[in-house]
């Protein structure tokens, strides 16, 4: 398995729409949590501590307002109050208490696996996976994410929210520069967002899409403009998600062709030096770093191994520390856990959200029919796919929405046309009602399956389900093709039948899900969006009150209708819910510090050697 | 050939006792490809039972695979894919090159450079990478695996029928041919052909061993026919689990490794019954 490219091209900012959310809670937070730093050296140990200050007002509000109201909170709310509050100090305890237990080293080289090789450093024009792997360590977002998933300072030292939700504030750091010693201001964060994500990101468009203007009143003030409440882009903000860059290096001419792509200038703890193809890209420390005593690793070594015994071979025997998103595969990773010096891991990937499935055409048959889908959905053994190609790693699909979303509420339990076993005969039973009958040779329909070109992991998969399939009746033929060539069948010529892929949720369904159904997603051309072309003129209307409902209980409801329609319609089944791997040397210490996972900046990690 | 002659040819082929016994194997293996349906009555790809499975236990002779496919029947049914590309290849690439080989020696001249020219364009792409390259840009499928391993295996052929094209258009019972007014194809079809047919069937049969392995070692790096089972879609499907269940890749390895080796004995036993220099040797 491969770290899955996506989004290979740019979209288009979308149409605006939704409604205001007319209730919302009079609020203005200001959540200032700042992270005071001072290292002191003692006996060639550094000691640091951390001090998180929190500091909640709430104008406009009465504490008994306050209090009363936390029965009935926003999604907004929830998400720059309560979590930040209690992520905060979580975050503080969970700091000071790690810090406190182990004394850091500074120094050292870390070394990781990039699988594959990035087309070039410019995440703030792709997702693809590898760029994700080395570009946050060299440049960063305006917020960072606990591994709660709650958002903690990052370039911006805190932000606040309008009571209408419309306006967005950041306060911005102060004494930031970019590597090239030019100094990072509120120009840099309307340049990033204005001109560069919302234009050219493929995920941006959709992020960003009620921004309607950033202003600057000051050099460290940046305050985002919104058509509507727009909750979840405070949750795209990562350096992953949205990297900030430096104006004044792409300031007049086409992001898409800079030289920044692979020669990349950012705010982050680490400076990008060399990039030797097909062997390794080499960062080194950021000595005027903004988080004072940090990073501790004198140099970052992203290897590129193109095989993967080779591979795990590096981390069986030292030469690599860390290898994420399945660099190692699982039949390595069930033996290399039982070695005292490699640690496994599943965490790090709640950002990202991973779900595979099977993208079906909903304009010709045989999968035109709601009921085949259905059949299929009921027919695949989601169990016997986790146990016996993933080893175990994975958790069997129940709805359009992963079970990651129950922590916001918006997940929906007991869909139906989800089994975890197969169920043939009432898989049978559904085709049989909806009168696909068998022909002479117990054949019902016949169709190609396309597979995504990660890995063997995907082709047993595609030869289980052909098994699986022919079962009740549909017949299948498996088409494996190189990734150009299956892109641009899938997404751009459409000439498909049925498609196994997965697609990252992210921390927001807005951000990971809609992409998926709505009718404007129907993006001929731009990859991993809306290729089964299902069109739900209900659904769409359901999808545009969900992205800007701030009422976390109504959102729920409006998510479970959602559901509802998507478990019975089907345009894409759900298979299960990935679970990376993450593998790594015992001797690397604090790599799991944020959300992000080795999507991370890394500046805590340390070696102790 | 008349019966005279065929027990004159078994009469010398049977004085090798390891192409005998190659002929007995390759017997063998045929004989399992054609009797698979019957042994293994089931498709080869149904996932049979416990995945994993050791040989001999779970009802599976030699153990079943990451998804419970039995191995035992994946290698009947495997035999006869990889026996039937490996003759289809063999007979698409000799007759190509026949042709090629044949024009160019008995016309020399203009025809023989540009024909010769081709060829050695084709000799100088290392063949498996080259036979990669054709079954990625076509799609991988059972055709393309033949076309490919056909286009990277005639000018073997070619270079040979040349030689002996060249020998033999000069020759005496030739040249008394063309004075008898025969038309070139009878002279070629009808007279020199039969006559260099001997180093053909002998190149011919080890090119059969040659195309079971490229198409094994095509299907090994992912490049099958993913929907048709073969030896090599069965080690390409076990080897990432190589070191936890062995018997997936070493069971269809070891077909492919006997067969080979009986393909090879038997076209060294056509080589010494079929060529006179060698005939009286022993």
């Amino acid at each position: 398995m491969q770290a899955k490219e996506e989004g290979g091209q740019p979209a288009r900012p979308e149409a605006r729409r939704g409604e205001p959310a007319s209730d919302a809670l009079l609020k203005t937070l200001t959540i200032p949590g700042k992270l005071t730093t001072s290292a002191a050296t003692r006996d060639g140990t550094k000691r640091r501590e951390v001090e998180a200050r929190l500091d909640i007002t709430r104008a406009r509000e009465t504490r008994s307002n306050r209090d009363a109201g936390f029965g009935r909170l926003s999604l907004g709310d929830i998400m720059t109050m309560k979590k930040l509050i209690g992520g905060l100090v979580f975050a503080a305890v969970l700091v000071t208490g790690s810090f406190a237990a182990q004394a850091q080293k500074a120094g050292g080289t870390f070394v990781f696996l990039v699988q594959p090789e990035p087309p070039s450093l410019a995440s703030y024009l792709s997702t693809s996976g590898p760029i994700g792997l080395v570009a946050p360590k060299i440049y960063e977002g305006l917020l960072d994410y606990d591994t709660d998933l709650n958002p903690v300072p990052a370039l911006a030292e805190s932000f606040e929210v309008s009571e209408d939700g419309k306006t967005v504030t950041f306060k911005l750091q102060k004494g930031v520069t970019w590597h090239d010693g030019k100094p990072f201001t509120s120009a840099d964060v309307q340049f990033t967002v204005m001109e560069v994500l919302s234009k050219v990101h493929p995920r941006g468009p959709n992020s960003f899409r009620e921004v309607t203007a950033i202003e600057t009143p000051d050099e460290h003030t940046a305050v985002f403009k919104l058509a509507n409440p727009a909750p979840y882009m405070l949750r795209a903000l990562s350096a992953y998600e949205s990297p900030m860059v430096p104006k004044h290096l792409l300031e007049g001419q086409d992001p898409r062709n800079a030289d920044l792509a692979n020669n990349p200038v950012g705010t982050g703890p680490f400076k990008f030096v060399e990039w030797k193809k097909g062997q390794y890209v080499r960062l080194d420390k950021n000595e005027n770093y903004w988080k004072e005593g940090l990073p501790y690793l004198d140099r970052v070594v992203g290897r590129f191994i193109p095989d993967a015994s080779t591979r795990t071979a590096a981390m069986e025997n030292g030469e690599v520390h860390y290898g994420a998103y399945g660099a190692i595969p699982n039949v390595d990773v069930v033996r290399l856990r039982e070695m005292d010096h490699i640690g496994v891991t599943t965490d790090g990937y709640a950002m990202i959200n991973p779900v595979s499935l099977i993208e079906f055409d909903t304009t010709r048959p045989p999968f035109d029919k709601p009921e085949v889908r259905q059949a299929i959905s009921m027919a695949l053994d989601r169990q016997f796919l986790i146990d016996n190609i993933w080893f175990g790693y994975g958790k069997p699909a129940t709805s359009a929405l992963s079970t990651n979303f129950a922590a916001t509420g918006l997940y929906a339990e007991g869909m139906p046309n989800y089994p975890a076993k197969a169920d043939v005969a009432a898989a049978k039973k559904i085709l049989d009602d909806a009168g696909v009958a068998p022909d002479a040779d117990g054949v019902r329909a016949s169709a190609v399956l396309d597979l995504i070109p990660y890995g063997e992991d995907w082709r047993r998969a595609g030869e289980y389900m052909k098994q699986a399939l022919g079962d009740i009746g549909i017949k299948v033929e498996l088409r494996y093709e190189d990734v150009p060539t299956w892109l641009k069948r899938i997404y751009a010529d459409y000439d498909f039948r049925m498609n196994v892929n997965y697609f990252y949720q992210l921390p927001d369904p807005v951000l990971g899900v809609h992409r998926h159904y709505g009718t404007d997603q129907i993006r001929q051309g731009t990859h991993f969006v809306n290729s089964s072309r299902y069109s739900n003129p209900k659904l769409d209307s359901l999808l545009a009150a969900g992205a800007t409902e701030a009422d976390a209980t109504k959102r729920g409801a409006i998510y479970k209708d959602i559901q509802s329609i998507l478990a019975e319609d089907l345009p894409v089944v759900n298979l299960f819910e990935m679970q990376f791997l993450t593998v790594y040397n015992k001797k690397l210490k604090d790599h799991e510090t944020s959300a992000l996972g080795a999507y991370g900046s890394f500046e805590r990690a340390w070696l102790d050697e | 050939m008349t019966r005279e002659n065929l027990a004159h040819f078994w009469r010398l082929y049977r004085r090798n006792y390891s192409a005998v016994a190659g002929l007995a194997i390759l017997a063998a293996i045929i004989a399992l490809a054609a009797t698979a349906h019957f042994f293994f009555p089931d498709d080869p790809f149904k996932l049979a039972g416990r995945p994993m499975s050791p040989p001999a236990t779970g009802g599976f002779l030699l153990g079943s695979d990451s998804l419970g496919r039995d191995v035992a029947a994946g290698i009947a049914h495997g035999a006869k894919t990889s026996l039937l590309i490996g003759l289809v290849a063999t007979l698409v690439a000799v007759g190509f090159g026949a042709l090629m080989g044949g024009l160019a020696g008995y016309y020399g001249g203009w025809i023989d450079d540009l024909l010769m020219r081709t060829t050695e364009m084709f000799q100088t792409i290392p063949s498996f990478v080259f036979a990669i390259l054709l079954v990625a840009i076509m799609k991988p499928s059972i055709e393309s695996i033949v076309i490919a391993i056909a286009v990277v295996s005639w000018p073997a052929v070619a270079r040979l029928v040349r030689g002996e094209f060249l020998s033999l258009r000069n020759r005496e019972f030739v040249q008394a041919c063309h004075t008898l007014g025969m038309s070139d194809l009878r002279i070629m079809l009808g007279e020199i052909l039969p006559n260099c047919l001997s180093p053909i069937i002998v190149t011919g049969s080890l090119m059969v061993a040659t195309a079971i392995l490229i198409e094994s070692g095509l299907s090994f790096l992912g490049l099958g026919d993913p929907n048709i089972m073969s030896w090599g879609f069965l080690i390409g499907a076990g080897r990432t689990v190589l070191r936890s269940a062995w018997w997936v890749c070493t069971f269809p390895g070891l077909a492919i490794l006997i067969t080979v080796l009986a393909i090879n004995l038997v076209g060294e036993g056509f080589n010494d019954a079929l060529n006179p220099r060698l005939r009286e040797r022993r």
